[in-house]
């Protein structure tokens, strides 16, 4: 079992299921945008959109950066994923080393542990 | 770089006593014999000393031409019971994370169930260059929608 703090991914997934904001995550596949490239496409108000982006961020799905007077935001979720990944092969390495040592446990089994 | 912290545990029950499975953590020749890579790799450094503060290292270079280095020094051994130890891995000489592994041995019946609990802080930017594999960020939306929407979702690997 896998557990992340502070950002489980179940917090990902719930920010995710808000169509608006999945909006907002598609466009930032393309690339970094800034608050107000992101809002123009949305049928919603700039107040809105930080909103969402504050749940995307507190997800640790975006990230965003204020330079000067332009906000511009990107995705984390790459770093969420590599994390995933690696730890999934640190655990299939250490699985490796246990059926080895299950075999070896085996063959060194004393007669009476037969 | 970013830090993440993670924790992850893997239970196994084992066919002999404690004793047994302690001894197979004991020694340098016992350890060989099931701690190793399944293909053929050289070694490149081997240290082994295993008592508290003692360290070991296993650092290897695998067919493909990556090294990998397993650091460890053990901070609690109770024979035939426990043993924790804190690990760095390294994969081409770059640090991926830092583990507090512990490791505790209880016997069943003749049977031991080994729990190895492991708290680690992983590296990204160490896993970036290891990987070197790039997912197309859209790639992981689509998993994450799908499993949203109720769809399977392809498995990490």
């Amino acid at each position: 079992m896998l557990q992340y703090q502070p950002k489980p991914l179940d917090l990902a997934f719930q920010a995710l299921s808000d169509p608006g904001r999945r909006a907002m995550v598609e466009r930032l596949c393309l690339g970094p945008a800034s608050v107000s490239e992101l809002a123009k496409p949305l049928p919603m108000t700039l107040s809105a959109v930080v909103q969402h982006l504050k749940v995307l961020e507190e997800a640790g799905l975006v990230k965003s950066q204020k330079l000067g007077r332009v906000r511009t935001c990107s995705l984390e979720l790459k770093a969420m994923r590599q994390v995933e990944g690696w730890i999934a092969e640190r655990k299939r390495f250490w699985e490796q080393q246990y059926d080895q040592l299950e075999a070896y446990l085996a063959q060194t089994a004393p007669e009476e542990d037969q | 770089m970013t830090v993440t912290n993670a924790t992850f545990t893997i239970e196994r029950v084992l066919n002999a006593s404690p004793a047994r499975v302690f001894a197979a953590y004991g020694s340098l020749e016992a350890k060989s014999a099931w701690f190793r890579a399944p293909t053929d790799i050289e070694t490149l450094n081997r240290d082994f000393d295993f008592r508290v503060g003692g360290r070991e290292r296993f650092h290897a270079r695998w067919p493909s031409g990556m090294t990998t280095d397993f650091q460890a020094t053990y901070h609690d051994i109770v024979a035939n019971e426990r043993i924790i130890l804190v690990y760095d891995m390294f994969h081409n000489g770059d640090k991926l994370s830092v583990s507090l592994l512990t490791l505790e041995l209880r016997g069943e019946g003749g049977r031991t169930r080994l729990i190895h609990t492991e708290q680690g802080s992983y590296l990204t930017g160490g896993v970036e260059a290891v990987q070197g594999r790039e997912h197309g960020t859209t790639w992981h939306i689509d998993n994450l929608v799908a499993v949203i929407e109720g769809r399977e979702p392809r498995a990490f690997s």
